[in-house]
């Protein structure tokens, strides 16, 4: 029971996915958006953990989530792999790179390291447009296998018990020494290298487990939409999970999760997809001056994970 | 030889729209210590309500509408430190949220189509190397407006408050200096700087509404790539990014050369350009 009551946020998002499932059942173009704002909150949730836990801005969520759904894509469709077994590694080749990345940037400062992974999603879109034998450059690839293939409402269970899984992993990390860590990483640097924490290497850490989540949401992507393009992932999804982080509150576990809630549900109001943007933007902008914090912040308690 | 010649050539012409959009770049990361994402996203604009209009009333129109976008982000800016943000971080993350609403808006109002206009037909011919003039014109502008703001920095008063600002912003501050006013100034300078460099853009290569958040990141990278001290570096580093550039695209094929430019940034960031302690966001 006390297991539990430490992780209630896990328990919190089980309990409304499964109210908003109850809803979204009855019409299938809302367990559609369902599905797709469970994507996104899975990926919105590794940029939480990049920047509201570990202070590292990272525009290249997409990129990785564009990784982990190429992965699976090329060995499903190329290799004919079973999409359960292209997962594992649709998973640890984003989390990898993202260590990679992590350990060449992590000892620079805040800025330089958000622009480090903007430049690696503009050279991961460019690979990905150019390696055509691979990846199919601008026509992309098509035909990948559907999971749950007419039950989308199955899909939707994956997808939420996907998610549900990266919050409790999340939680586990924070209640940790090593969650610790990063709070006092982001705190004062200084006092956690005088402390004896490991930065470069917990930074890396936190910043590969982000990776994997973004790998696990583009995993879940290729399989419900079975078709993949430069254009799908990548840059577009990295700035839409910043904006829905930003809005929801990135100090808290589930601020991103309800921000992929709250911009998805409003962007089906939009008359266009082109002003998408302007509406994400100023979000972000008036959510920054308003309640710097996210909405999950007006509501929770000051230092509430 | 010649090949090679005519490259580091039209490099270095190219180079010279960079470094107009890395002088902004650089001033405003040593004035506020942060980097405005929406630089990019002024050029664009700029060249999109100049194109539209057309003429020497689209100049000032598209100047206008640059300066406009920039003034928008001085007031974010300004917002940002009344209600007590410090963190460079969170004020470029606002920054990327107006250069997202920019770009937005431009695929909303003219869509996916490239904004390009041509002022000369005819090439010059010097030394066997082909030039176009509106090269030489851009080249020109970009020499001009840095000895302007080497003026600025070093002859003038208000540069000192600017410089000293930069170094030393509680004892400015103390000092009588109204440092969040210069920053301030300094964001609206970069709309201006931003938006000339976004016309000649429109009358040399052109480009279209994805142009935003590549364009800041060659100045970006122009404006650390030697360090970033002071405007000369921050031009010369935007030559230098022009040369890396025309090279690479003349050398090598389609996805190499866009590549290039890009990895030379990352090295740049690894070797720890910007890795001085005041961004480190580590103790002051």
């Amino acid at each position: 029971m006390t297991y539990w009551r430490a992780r209630s946020n896990t328990l919190v998002l089980l309990a409304c996915a499964t109210l908003a499932g109850a809803v979204a059942a009855r019409d299938p173009a809302w367990l559609d958006i369902a599905i797709a704002i469970v994507i996104n909150a899975l990926v919105a949730l590794s940029v939480g953990l990049t920047f509201g836990q570990a202070g590292i801005l990272s525009a290249a969520q997409g990129s990785f989530a564009a990784i982990g759904a190429y992965t699976t894509a090329i060995l499903t469709v190329r290799l004919g792999w079973s999409p359960w077994l292209a997962l594992p590694v649709a998973i640890a080749l984003p989390a990898g790179l993202g260590h990679g990345l992590a350990r060449l940037v992590t000892r620079l400062a805040p800025l330089a390291v958000a622009l480090a992974t903007l430049t690696l999603s503009a050279i991961i879109e460019i690979v990905l447009r150019s390696w055509d034998n691979l990846t199919g450059g601008y026509v992309g690839l098509a035909g990948i296998p559907s999971v749950f293939a007419g039950q989308p409402i199955a899909f939707y269970g994956l997808a939420v018990g996907m998610l549900a899984l990266a919050v409790l992993a999340y939680e586990n990390l924070m209640l940790s020494r090593f969650g610790r860590g990063l709070t006092t990483i982001r705190g004062d640097r200084a006092r956690a290298i005088a402390d004896g924490i490991a930065v470069p290497g917990l930074l890396s850490a936190a910043f590969a487990l982000a990776a994997a989540m973004a790998g696990a949401g583009g995993w879940l992507y290729a399989h419900y939409f079975s078709y993949l393009s430069p254009g799908s992932l990548g840059t577009e999804l990295s700035i839409s999970v910043l904006l829905m982080m930003v809005v929801g509150g990135a100090r808290h576990i589930l601020g991103p999760v309800a921000g992929a809630v709250i911009l998805g549900v409003l962007a089906q109001l939009l008359p266009a997809q082109e002003v998408q943007g302007l509406f994400y933007g100023g979000a972000l902008i008036v959510i920054l001056l308003v309640a710097r914090n996210g909405l999950l912040g007006l509501v929770r308690r000051e230092g509430t994970l | 030889m010649g090949y090679l010649a005519e490259l580091v050539v039209r490099g270095v012409l190219l180079g010279a729209v960079y470094a107009l959009l890395a002088l902004p770049m650089s001033l405003t990361f040593v004035t506020v210590g942060s980097i405005d994402f929406a630089l990019g996203a002024y050029a664009v604009l700029a060249a999109a309500v100049g194109s539209t209009v057309g003429g020497l009333a689209g100049i000032a129109a598209g100047l206008g509408a640059a300066l406009a976008a920039a003034v928008a982000m001085a007031a974010i800016f300004a917002g940002l430190k009344r209600a007590g943000v410090e963190e460079p971080i969170t004020i470029s993350l606002a920054s990327f949220g107006l250069a997202v609403a920019i770009g937005s808006l431009i695929l909303s109002i003219w869509g996916t189509r490239a904004f390009m206009l041509h002022s000369f037909d005819d090439v010059w011919v010097m030394l066997g190397i082909r030039i176009s003039p509106q090269s030489l014109i851009n080249f020109a502008i970009g020499m001009l407006l840095l000895a302007l703001v080497y003026l600025l920095l070093y002859r003038t008063g208000l540069g000192r408050m600017m410089r000293a600002a930069a170094i030393n912003p509680l004892g400015a501050e103390l000092s009588g200096i109204p440092v969040t006013t210069l920053q301030t100034g300094t964001f609206i300078s970069g709309g201006l700087l931003g938006g000339i460099a976004g016309l000649l853009i429109l009358f040399s290569a052109g480009l279209d509404f994805t142009a935003g958040l590549s364009l800041t990141l060659s100045c970006f990278g122009a404006a650390i790539l030697l360090g970033a001290h002071g405007p000369i570096r921050a031009f010369l580093g935007g030559i230098l990014m022009g040369v890396v550039e025309a090279l690479s695209s003349g050398l090598a094929s389609g996805a190499v050369s866009a590549i290039v430019p890009l990895v030379v940034i990352m090295i740049v960031l690894a070797l720890g350009a910007v890795g001085g302690v005041r961004f480190a966001g580590d103790r002051p």
